[in-house]
């Protein structure tokens, strides 16, 4: 019957403040749960899209997850470095088809410094395999050259030619500065949304170079010493690494083009195969290796397993907002169960008319599915006006960028699951007051 | 038109019956004045005649269908197309206006939609011609939010809505017990007229008995009710 939802609307818009305020928190509960939902997934998404296209990053012994966050990451430090003949006796395997040494340690006023090769920018994808693009200038070219991620250079507010100096050791304050090796920066990356985007990337000679007259005693710092807790051995932490301050003793450092010959000990590094099935025998090689104790990881395999660590706080956050949508749907309820008096009589002479119980019923129900998708509809609103104001502020200040798109089916399936609770919710007043309208019938007792 | 026959009517919680009534006839068109005293089960009969209670025992058949043997759906489409009622007081759903509430049966039953629109060409027109037989078609007034009326317009309203679609019983409850005495003798007047037309019968309950010469008939309700249970009070509401 049609006259049912007519009489729903006018009834709430009869009572417009109380079902506003109903509409308003529902709509809260909705912006929140949608919100921590989409931040939860484009987090994930950017999480895991990281580091794509490479086959096995190879690290000194340690865990798994521990090598990823040091060498993907950029969080704490390696336990262990390898030695340039490890590196290059595996990088000549007939398997491999590139890799890129990465050597960490360094940073330039809080960002982490990377000494690399200039494959990186030619091998290195992330996300849907996409490649690194630069912005402005060139690549890796010189020993003292410097390439910024596209967060460093915005948040610095540096520019080609600038010359820049690079600190020992990850914090942002630094007691000791390379300061006889300034570097020049002679390109900018394109924003990826990854740690990339943070970081300095130098050449390994620029690095071997700067390291030549620093004193001995890299230390592991505290943030490395607490993910180690996941690491087999952990326990090493506080040992400088062996062999690792003066990576390069013999000096056999050339100013010139940044990617040949000998360099120091390197933190890790990537590797890209021939062909992918050969992964798993290479991994076991590398694991295997007799010269050094070393730790190859499938990129695909370790993020998960890291996510999952990294996640445990934003299920939390979920089962918050899902608390939110109950509290939200909880005031409907109570909105609802105290117009149920004065709305007895309402019920008796809709009976007179010719309402069934099942209409009176249908009647408070309808009115809750109004309510709520009144609720859910202004809660999508208001979660698009958030996400195009506060677009630029998480991709400035969080490096992440959320894209806006139409609603995923997710999201759907959470504000039909909202939809189903709050019809629900309805049933509970609208019982009521269909068992009131059987037992009053026409006389209205007040 | 409306038949009663040995009906009994107990309330779950009482032990004795509230109800009890041999025999009441109504004939189409007629107008019957039921008087009593409040709490002699009136109201309770009222709802017995509405189809919205059953009766323990007996038949009570309108036009020719028995209400007791019917689902509770069908004495609801019974009383959606056949019985148009006006209560004492607060007659109106707060959030329609004045037409809305006039075309609210309308809505529920297809047969009185039909009947009005062909009276009046359409439901709308049809309500406005009602109001206006009974005085309350001045601009301005039909839009109006019901809560803004006077008792005795409101109460035309409820006749109003009552009447549309020409119900073949209207069931008046104590409706002019909030008017005072002039107001109360128009507003009879006006609804016979209406009753008239529309060819409706009426049973006209009420407790003040100078209304009684109005109508056809006159029944005093404490000596058609045999059963008299001074253990429960009919809940209807108190006369004004």
């Amino acid at each position: 019957m049609s006259a049912i939802p007519t009489l729903a609307i006018k009834s709430l818009r009869n009572r417009r403040t109380t079902a506003a305020l109903t509409v308003l928190s529902i709509a809260c509960a909705v912006v929140l749960l949608l919100g921590v939902e989409r931040l939860r997934h484009e987090s994930r998404e950017s999480f895991t899209n990281t580091i794509s296209g490479t086959d096995l990053i190879v690290g000194a012994r340690s865990s798994p997850v521990h090598l990823l966050l040091y060498s993907v990451f950029h969080v704490g430090n390696a336990t262990n470095n390898i030695s340039w003949d490890s590196y290059r006796s595996i990088a000549q395997r007939p398997e491999v088809a590139w890799t890129i040494p990465l050597s960490l340690g360094d940073s330039h006023r809080g960002f982490r410094v990377l000494g690399t090769s200039p494959e990186f920018f030619e091998h290195f994808r992330f996300g849907d395999r996409r490649r690194l693009e630069l912005t402005a200038g060139r690549v890796l070219q010189d020993t003292y050259d410097a390439v910024l991620g596209a967060e460093v250079a915005a948040k610095l507010g540096y520019r080609l030619g600038e010359r820049i100096v690079v600190a020992h050791g990850s914090g942002e304050v630094s007691f000791s500065l390379h300061q006889d090796h300034p570097f020049t920066v002679t390109g900018i990356l394109a924003r990826t949304g990854t740690p990339v985007d943070r970081t300095v990337h130098i050449t390994l000679a620029g690095m071997d170079a700067m390291h030549e007259q620093m004193p001995a005693g890299r230390s592991a710092d505290p943030l490395a010493a607490a993910l180690g807790k996941h690491g087999a051995n952990g326990g090493a932490l506080h040992r400088p690494p062996q062999g690792e301050a003066h990576p390069h003793e013999d000096g056999d450092v050339r100013a010139g083009h940044a990617d040949d010959g000998e360099h120091g000990a390197i933190t890790a590094f990537l590797v890209g195969l021939k062909s992918r099935p050969a992964v798993l025998s290479m991994q076991r090689y590398v694991n295997d290796y007799p010269n050094e104790p070393l730790t190859a990881i499938l990129p695909g395999a370790t993020l998960p397993q890291l996510w999952e660590i990294v996640g445990a706080a934003e299920k939390a956050l979920f089962g918050v907002s899902v608390l939110v949508v109950v509290v939200g749907l909880t005031g409907m309820l109570i909105a609802l169960l105290t117009s149920l008096s004065e709305r007895r009589r309402e019920m008796a002479v809709l009976r007179s008319v010719g309402a069934r119980p099942a209409q009176v019923f249908g009647l408070i129900v309808g009115e809750a599915v109004v309510l709520t998708l009144a609720g859910i509809g202004l809660g999508f609103a208001l979660l698009y006006a958030g996400l195009l104001l506060g677009q630029p502020w998480l991709e400035a200040r969080m490096g992440l960028f959320i894209p806006i798109g139409w609603p995923s089916t997710h999201e759907w399936s959470l504000a039909t699951l909202v939809a189903i609770a709050g019809t629900i919710t309805g049933f509970i007043p609208g019982y009521r007051l269909y068992r009131h309208s059987l037992a009053d019938g026409m006389t209205i007792r007040i | 038109m409306l038949d009663l026959q040995g009906v009994r009517f107990t309330w779950s919680s009482a032990r004795e019956a509230l109800i009890e009534i041999d025999v009441l006839r109504v004939a189409p068109g007629e107008r019957l004045f039921l008087r009593g005293p409040s709490g002699s089960g009136k109201s309770t009969l009222l709802s017995l005649l509405a189809g919205v209670l059953t009766p323990g025992a007996g038949a009570i058949h309108l036009l020719g269908r028995n209400l007791a043997a019917l689902s509770g759906a069908g004495r609801d489409r019974i009383r959606a197309d056949h019985v148009g009622f006006i209560f004492q007081m607060f007659n109106l759903i707060p959030y329609l206006n004045v037409m809305e509430n006039v075309m609210l049966p309308c809505a529920f039953s297809e047969r009185r939609r039909t009947r009005a629109q062909r009276r009046g060409g359409n439901v709308a027109q049809e309500a406005h011609r009602l109001l206006a037989a009974l005085d309350m078609a001045e601009a301005g007034l039909l839009q109006r939010p019901v809560t803004q009326l006077s008792v005795g317009q409101q109460q035309r309203v409820a006749a109003a809505r009552a009447l549309i679609g020409a119900p073949e019983l209207v069931i008046a409850d104590e409706p002019t017990s909030s008017l005072d005495a002039d107001r109360r003798n128009a507003f009879v007047e006006l609804l016979f007229r209406e009753c008239r037309q529309a060819g409706s019968a009426l049973v006209f309950v009420s407790h003040d008995a100078s209304l009684a010469p109005l109508f056809d008939r006159t029944l005093e309700f404490t000596s058609l009710n045999k059963a008299r249970s001074p253990s429960r009070q009919d809940a209807g509401p108190e006369p004004a």
